[in-house]
């Protein structure tokens, strides 16, 4: 830019020399950079290479199709000569179960406590206070420890053999199994086809969203209330039901039952000790950085919203709902998206309760013979692949959210 | 779209990296020549010279395992494995003490003899196939035949693999333990579900609370943890008479150093010479018979058979240390386990530990 004003109409003969000239030093300069970058990389992944080759390490993935050898925790059901990339599928599904059951719970209990830090009662903002300085100044690995030694090994459930049923009221069926090593509780478990039950669900999901937009749209028009959620839960219910029966009811309840032997949980769906340990540390753990993001986020609001409302007669809930919250969303989200990635990232944390996630898996694996190389290669993607995915999705949501006229 | 760029940079370098791996081999020693200055440990021929150099033996050892390698009160480590670590000190740079210990998970020990941080691994490894192909290691002479034995609380009753049907059973994850456990359970239609730990501090209260019904691993570690847990007025247990694995664990180093690994496994084997010969560390330096064989073991005349080792190695090593058996007494029966009848015996008396004639 400075270059072009100086220079009067940018004349050749005008041009100062090309090592002085912004725009080639400009280019020259990234050139520069790129170059330096990719040989830094090449050199060092070249002198790995070669290192590894010198020592007779292999440097290929075929690895991954050899036999995995080794059994899967809580996994009976893998057969120990699966390929190793098969280990590595359980190892994701794993990962994935408790980040998303993680965020879940983080943004359900940030939520509550951190509008909760703002309460006018005394006990109920002094409990959150306490909450937040409890869980934000413990390490997540400390917390996840604790829950998997302190409660399960250490605490009060009783073993396997002896554990506690929870039998349905006036019914053989067992609605609940706690012991210290796993929890059942009933689940569905499919007796037939689920492609047309999906197919349905999926259509169903899809004119309940094209409700909720026409109803939008009636409620900018003619002001009428749109009732938009009670119109797409309407929907969605209506879909379910009619992909049930349409589809000749292919799911049934599963009911947990404890083997006669009393040493495995047949049936429902049973949640391990690791699982339970890793979500529950982790959920509350960046449940306490969501809810002073919130509380930031709700004070960042200017206070003539507030006083706006109230001279319009809002009700406290009314105030929270249709003025401040739907604001304070748009302030908190970005950094909310940062937890997120933190939990995602946290769940490797887990090798230390011998949860199966996709880290533990694979330490296990390098600890037999497979390449430690090219195993981590693929969990550093794996872990890139859920974050990316993770801030795609929300960095999309976040544009939606922000206001037009900024 | 920033992501798209990100995404586009990372592929590159995987690209960068599929042809690499591509590159043959005639590329990959040129590489090998100029990355010398970088590395320059675990080069060929030069760790021995580099380990004299440095007057030092970085070992790689286990730092919770009763009888083989412990930290005591006072910080100081102690066991068989350490033992051994200190043999080759002796033998190499004549003084045992000469030894710095770093202590390592079992994930994470072959990484550390590949990348030359440390000189020499003994950690109750145990020799595989796979091991030695993949991981770039050499195993040398076997000072410990072990096999992995299931402990039970002996309250149970259990005395076959059978009774732990559907059982949960504690083990050590990134071990042969694992495999082991998988192979045997697997090949007898035995069902199971494993717990894995990362190290015994953890296994061992689960363990005891009752979370796994069942403890594997080597023989040796679970008679060492028996006599912990009972000594500390825990519940009594129970070993299983079965062993369901070989497990032969010595000392390993890095692939491509011949000279370095003759050095290690010659002052290791030294000690079971010391045995055979009647020599201890009571008595090795003033020998005074004319038994040929001894008078070249202890370096006299300057006997010396080119192995890099000073002439009197097998000397210090005794002195300073001892024999096999000396070390053996020294931290084995305290855990539980006997010489008599085992196959760490001297092969003279049925036992598996013979050693190449030195000559």
């Amino acid at each position: 830019m400075t270059t072009e004003t100086q220079e009067p109409q940018g004349s050749e003969a005008a041009r100062p020399p090309f090592y002085r000239d912004v725009r080639v030093i400009r280019v020259v300069g990234q050139l520069v950079a790129v170059i330096v970058v990719f040989g830094i990389a090449y050199w060092l992944v070249n002198n790995l290479i070669s290192n590894m080759n010198r020592l007779g390490i292999s440097t290929s993935f075929d690895f991954l199709f050899g036999p995995t050898n080794t059994a899967i925790p809580y996994h009976e059901e893998f057969a120990i000569r699966s390929p190793v990339w098969q280990m590595s599928l359980v190892g994701i599904k794993n990962t994935f179960l408790a980040a998303i059951f993680g965020v879940i719970l983080a943004s359900v209990v940030g939520l509550i406590v951190g509008v909760s830090r703002l309460s006018d009662n005394w006990l109920v903002a002094r409990l959150a206070t306490f909450y937040v300085e409890f869980f934000r100044n413990i390490p997540p690995l400390v917390l996840i420890i604790f829950f998997g030694f302190a409660v399960f090994t250490f605490g009060p459930f009783p073993i396997f053999s002896e554990s506690w049923e929870l039998k349905l009221p006036g019914s053989d069926d067992t609605l609940l199994i706690i012991n210290n090593d796993r929890w059942g509780v009933p689940g569905f478990t499919a007796t037939g086809s689920l492609v047309l039950f999906w197919v349905i669900l999926a259509a169903g999901i899809v004119i309940a969203a094209y409700m909720w937009r026409r109803r939008t749209k009636h409620f900018e028009q003619t002001g009428q209330p749109h009732h938009r959620v009670l119109w797409f839960t309407g929907v969605v219910v209506a879909s379910l039901v009619v992909a049930y029966i349409a589809s000749g009811q292919p799911l049934d309840v599963s009911w947990p039952v404890i083997s006669e032997n009393r040493r495995r949980v047949d049936g429902g769906f049973i949640a391990n000790w690791g699982w339970i340990s890793v979500t529950f540390a982790l959920g509350l753990y960046t449940a306490s950085h969501l809810a002073e993001i919130i509380r930031g986020s709700i004070l960042a609001v200017h206070q003539g919203q507030s006083e706006a409302a109230n001279a319009v007669a809002l009700s406290a809930f009314q105030r929270y709902r249709f003025v401040v919250l739907p604001q304070a969303m748009r302030i908190a989200l970005p950094p909310t998206i940062n937890q997120y990635l933190n939990l995602v990232k946290n769940t490797s944390l887990g090798t230390a309760v011998g949860y199966a996630e996709i880290t533990a898996l694979t330490k296990t694996s390098v600890g037999n013979g497979r390449p430690a190389f090219q195993s981590f290669i693929i969990v550093m993607a794996v872990y890139l692949v859920f974050s990316l995915s993770i801030s795609l999705t929300l960095n999309v949501v976040n544009r939606r959210l922000q206001l037009e006229s900024r | 779209m920033k992501i798209t760029k990100l995404l586009a940079a990372f592929v590159a370098l995987m690209l960068i990296l599929a042809a690499c791996s591509s590159d043959d081999d005639a590329a990959a020693t040129t590489e090998a020549v100029a990355g010398e200055d970088g590395g320059g440990d675990g080069d060929t021929g030069g760790k021995l010279a580099a380990v004299i150099a440095a007057d030092k033996i970085v070992c790689g050892v286990n730092d919770g395992l009763p009888g083989f390698g412990v930290v005591d009160d006072a910080g100081v480590y102690n066991g068989f494995d350490i033992d051994f670590c200190r043999v080759v000190a002796a033998g190499v740079l004549g003084d045992a003490d000469k030894v710095e210990y770093k202590p390592l998970t079992a994930d994470v020990r072959f990484t550390a003899l590949q990348s030359g941080d440390i000189d020499l691994l003994i950690r109750n490894t145990t020799w595989t196939a796979t091991r030695d192909g993949q991981e770039g290691a050499t195993f040398l002479f076997t000072v410990f035949y072990d096999g992995q034995g299931m402990m039970v609380p002996a309250s149970t009753g259990f005395t076959t693999l059978e009774d732990l049907a559907d059982a949960n059973i504690c083990v050590l994850s990134g071990t042969t333990t694992e495999l082991n456990l998988a192979a045997v359970f697997g090949a007898r239609g035995i069902p199971f579900n494993s717990v894995v730990f990362e190290d015994n501090a953890q296994l061992n209260p689960a363990y005891q609370e009752g979370q796994c019904e069942g403890w594997t691993s080597d023989a040796s570690q679970l008679a060492a943890f028996k006599s912990a847990i009972e000594g500390e007025g825990g519940e009594d247990q129970f070993i299983m008479a079965e062993i369901i694995s070989k497990e032969p664990l010595g000392p390993v180093v890095s692939d491509g150093d011949t000279e370095w690994a003759q050095a290690v496994e010659w002052s290791v084997m030294a000690t079971v010479q010391a045995w055979e010969f009647g020599l201890d560390s009571g008595n090795i330096g003033s020998y005074a018979g004319d038994n040929p064989n001894i008078l070249n073991f202890i370096g006299t005349d300057n006997f010396n058979p080119g192995l890099g080792l000073p002439s009197d190695f097998a000397v210090q090593v005794v002195t300073q240390v001892g024999n096999y058996k000396e070390i053996f007494d020294r931290h084995i029966p305290a855990i539980g386990l006997s010489l008599e009848g085992g196959p760490n015996n001297i092969w003279t008396e049925g036992g598996l530990m013979y050693v190449p004639p030195y000559r």
